[in-house]
């Protein structure tokens, strides 16, 4: 018995129902969106200059921040691991304070990322990066110092 | 090719251009050859593709060779030799010096793929995938061979030759790991250059049968194990230098060589599904394309500054170059993988949750989260800068941590309980009659390390679970033994499961590693005064002297520390080259339960006072030893089974298990 000829071939491609993996796809962005917005907000560090602080300081006072700027009258005690300086960008400064030992290529006027946060007009840091270019020089000029805080870690 | 050590200094760099230039040449041809041969099917033009991968790995090869002579013997002449070595430095960071600057680390990558396309030649069967999977190659290589002999060569002749080189960075050569880690990432991700052109193949003609997927396994599994290797030595080169005790940072860098770690962890178990049940076809050709590409994500990253990170070179034009073959990697594969996308068809219905493939399915689920939280905190910076235009933005690890150690908890359950279950389908019966000894494992582990004194839950968990996975893997291999007639003979005849096991438990001791070292890591900072001792962290240290110490690139200030009692020699290293920025090279104690370790981060000129940071991380020796027994086990799953002396029959098919 031969089977009577159909007019069209049979289809090769078996249709897929297309919703399992539409639905676990916008499954998966759904549950990155959420975790990334809700969290990342919050996680979001924020890098200012002094001046942009001030700027900003409603929204970024209490809040983990890095600064960056120039060290001024730095005093340090090796001792008690004891360090205050001044952080500025020319337009503005503030006072920094930090506890730890400090390397030695922190001086006076080099460039500095201080990570941390503002309470009332003193910055506690609690991280300190200083900053060097990368042929390992540190900045001496303001504008070289703004394209090196571009790059801060 | 010898008489290349008598040429005078002005011929490597003419010479080592045209070599670059002939590859070039090679690879044009030879992709046009391949797909010549493809399209016509001409066995001919084929086999010339064929062979014109080995004049491309030959003078890949002599561009390397003139690279590295000309970083031997300080030919200043070069460009690359001049800005990155310099005379002074050891014969062993010379050589380094091959891949310690973009140009270079390019080169490399181009001579580990040309390298690699080499060794496929000769192991690449007659059958329709051959000059297609060779085609794809070469589309590979001609990228990285272009931008070698084009925007980045490293062949570039200085007009003005300085007497000495500006020397190697610093930090690049402060520690043995910089000759290992690079080479070995290389590895990793040339590696998976293979399986992706088999996929590229099999899409292309359409053969989309499970061939390729058998063939590539091989293949993927020794770029994963490099890959990992590499990974886990980067982070040891970080612990050892970079002086702050830790060894994973979350840095753009090193996401981007763990987010191909993590596809391939998934495309490796996923074909195991494909092989077994024909399943998971589609899912297996999109894993592996994105693996590649994120491999070539990395490099941009890394290569382009786009994104901060430590590892981040001045980029050039080099950064456009990798994002444009990236796109077109993105877009041809999407686009040849949607085209055939039809005949991707699985042969059954899709896995039962209760079964082994239901397990991998949901672990292979977790590893592509787990990549693409990666990549959105990797590239979320960039975003912000370029949405809200605020200059710099960062993700800090708390981020990370937040995701990393629910999935990688969730992976590890699911790690001890898929090779329990049956392929196809498990009865809810027989799955808690097997999963009841492992919980009640867990849970016990779990209890003695809270009686213990252990109260963080990450960690309470993290030992629960090595408790309940290594269970599960000893009652396995037990029932195995007991079946095969002996340890021995289940071990001959399965070297492929027992290497998953043993990765598995390797898995699990790094694990129990990170636990440790994540949570119970100790921390203080303190100025030491000569002959003064001090207790810091249950420790007595006292400063017994500090030495000058100068070597030819450099100078080192040592501080003699002894803690309780046993003397450390905690340096800080400054090179030539750096100006007056240190490197600290830190002294640690390694020891099975902990390592102690020291660094110094300001002494005194007059050598009266150090002050020093003490850090005491518990179990921070396990993530070495983990790595060591996961790439033993996945060495082990490469070793083909013994046969039963009556079973003489040729072996047609790869083994399955």
């Amino acid at each position: 018995m031969s089977a009577p000829l159909s007019p069209l071939p049979r289809a090769r491609v078996r249709r897929r129902n297309p919703w399992p993996p539409v639905l676990g796809v916008a499954a998966l962005a759904a549950l990155v969106g959420a975790i990334a917005f809700g969290n990342l907000n919050q996680s979001l560090e924020y890098f200012v200059t002094p001046t942009e602080y001030q700027q900003q300081r409603a929204e970024l006072q209490g809040r983990p921040i890095r600064i960056g700027g120039l060290v001024r009258n730095a005093k340090y005690d090796p001792q008690t691991l004891n360090l205050r300086f001044v952080v500025s960008d020319g337009g503005a400064s503030f006072p920094v304070q930090y506890t730890g030992a400090v390397s030695d290529l922190f001086k006076e006027n080099q460039g500095v990322v201080v990570r941390g946060q503002f309470q009332g007009e003193t910055f506690h840091a609690s991280e300190l990066v200083v900053k060097h270019s990368e042929e390992y020089n540190v900045p001496k000029t303001q504008a070289e110092l703004k394209d090196m805080l571009k790059t801060a870690p | 090719m010898l008489n290349l050590i008598t040429f005078d200094g002005g011929a490597a760099a003419p010479l080592g251009q045209l070599s670059l230039l002939g590859a070039l040449l090679f690879c044009l041809a030879g992709l046009g050859l391949a797909l010549l041969g493809g399209v016509t099917r001409d066995a001919r033009a084929v086999e010339a593709a064929r062979r014109a991968t080995w004049a491309v790995f030959a003078l890949v090869s002599l561009g390397t060779l003139v690279l590295l002579f000309a970083l031997l013997r300080d030919d200043m002449s070069v460009r690359y030799v001049a800005e990155h070595s310099m005379r002074a430095s050891p014969t062993w960071i010379k050589v380094t010096g091959l891949w310690g600057a973009l140009e270079g680390s390019i080169l490399l990558w181009a001579w580990l793929l040309a390298g690699f396309t080499f060794i496929l030649s000769l192991t690449l069967r007659r059958d329709a995938l051959r000059p297609w999977a060779l085609g794809t190659m070469f589309v590979s290589l001609l990228f990285f061979v272009g931008v070698c002999a084009t925007v980045a060569s490293p062949f570039t002749p200085l007009a003005a030759i300085p007497a000495d080189g500006r020397g190697p960075n610093p930090a690049l050569q402060n520690h043995w790991m910089m000759a290992v880690h690079p080479v070995l990432l290389y590895l990793g991700f040339v590696g998976l250059s293979v399986p992706f052109a088999y996929a590229v193949a099999a899409l292309v003609t359409g053969r989309l049968s499970d061939h390729w997927v058998v063939v590539t396994r091989r293949w993927t599994l020794v770029a994963w194990t490099f890959l990992t290797a590499a990974i886990v030595a980067g982070g040891w080169w970080s612990y050892e230098t970079l002086g702050w005790g830790g060894y994973w940072a979350w840095d753009p860098v090193e996401n981007a060589s763990f987010i191909p770690w993590l596809l391939t962890t998934a495309f490796l178990h996923s074909i195991q599904i494909q092989e077994r049940r024909g399943l998971m076809r589609s899912w297996n050709v999109w894993l592996i394309v994105l693996a590649y590409a994120s491999t070539v994500l990395g490099t941009f990253l890394n290569r382009s500054g786009i994104v901060q990170s430590v590892h981040a070179f001045a980029g050039g034009p080099v950064g456009p170059v990798f994002l444009g073959f990236l796109a077109l990697l993105l877009v041809l594969g999407t686009l040849l993988a949607a085209w055939r996308a039809p005949r991707l068809r699985d042969d059954a219905e899709p896995p039962a949750a209760l079964s082994r493939e239901g397990a991998f399915l949901a672990g292979n689920w977790l590893f592509v989260v787990f990549a693409v939280m990666v990549l959105v905190g990797t590239l979320f910076p960039t975003l912000v800068e370029a949405v809200q235009g605020r200059r710099d933005a960062s993700v800090g690890p708390a981020f990370y941590n937040a995701f990393a150690i629910p999935l990688g908890l969730g992976l590890l359950l699911l790690m001890g309980v898929g090779p329990l279950l049956p392929w196809r389908r498990a009865e809810g019966q027989g799955l808690w009659r097997a999963l009841w000894p492992l919980l009640a494992a867990g849970l016990g582990a779990a209890a003695v390390a809270f009686l213990l004194g252990i109260r963080h839950p990450g960690v309470l968990a993290t030992v629960g679970l090595g408790a309940y996975n290594l269970l599960g893997l000893g009652l396995l291999t037990a029932r195995a033994a007991k079946q095969a007639g002996g340890l021995g003979a289940t071990l001959r005849a399965q070297p492929r499961r027992y290497g998953a096991y043993l990765a598995h438990i390797g898995l699990v001791v790094l694990a129990l590693g990170l636990a440790g070292s994540g949570t119970y890591r100790r921390d203080a900072q303190v100025t030491l005064n000569l002959g003064q001792p001090v207790q810091v962290l249950a420790e007595r240290l006292e400063l017994t002297a500090i030495r000058q110490e100068t070597r030819p690139d450099g100078r080192s200030v040592v501080a003699h520390v002894r803690i309780d009692g046993e003397p450390f020699r905690a340096r800080m290293n400054t090179y030539i080259q750096g100006g007056d920025t240190p490197f600290p090279a830190p002294a640690v104690r390694y020891r099975f339960t902990g390592d102690t370790y020291l660094v110094v981060t300001k002494t005194d000129p007059k050598g009266q006072w150090a002050s020093v940071r003490l850090i005491e991380s518990p179990l921070v020796s396990w993530l070495w030893w983990g790595t060591v027994l996961i790439c033993l086990g996945a060495s082990l799953t490469l070793v083909n089974p013994a046969r039963p002396v009556r079973a003489a029959a040729p072996r047609l098919a790869p083994a399955t298990d």
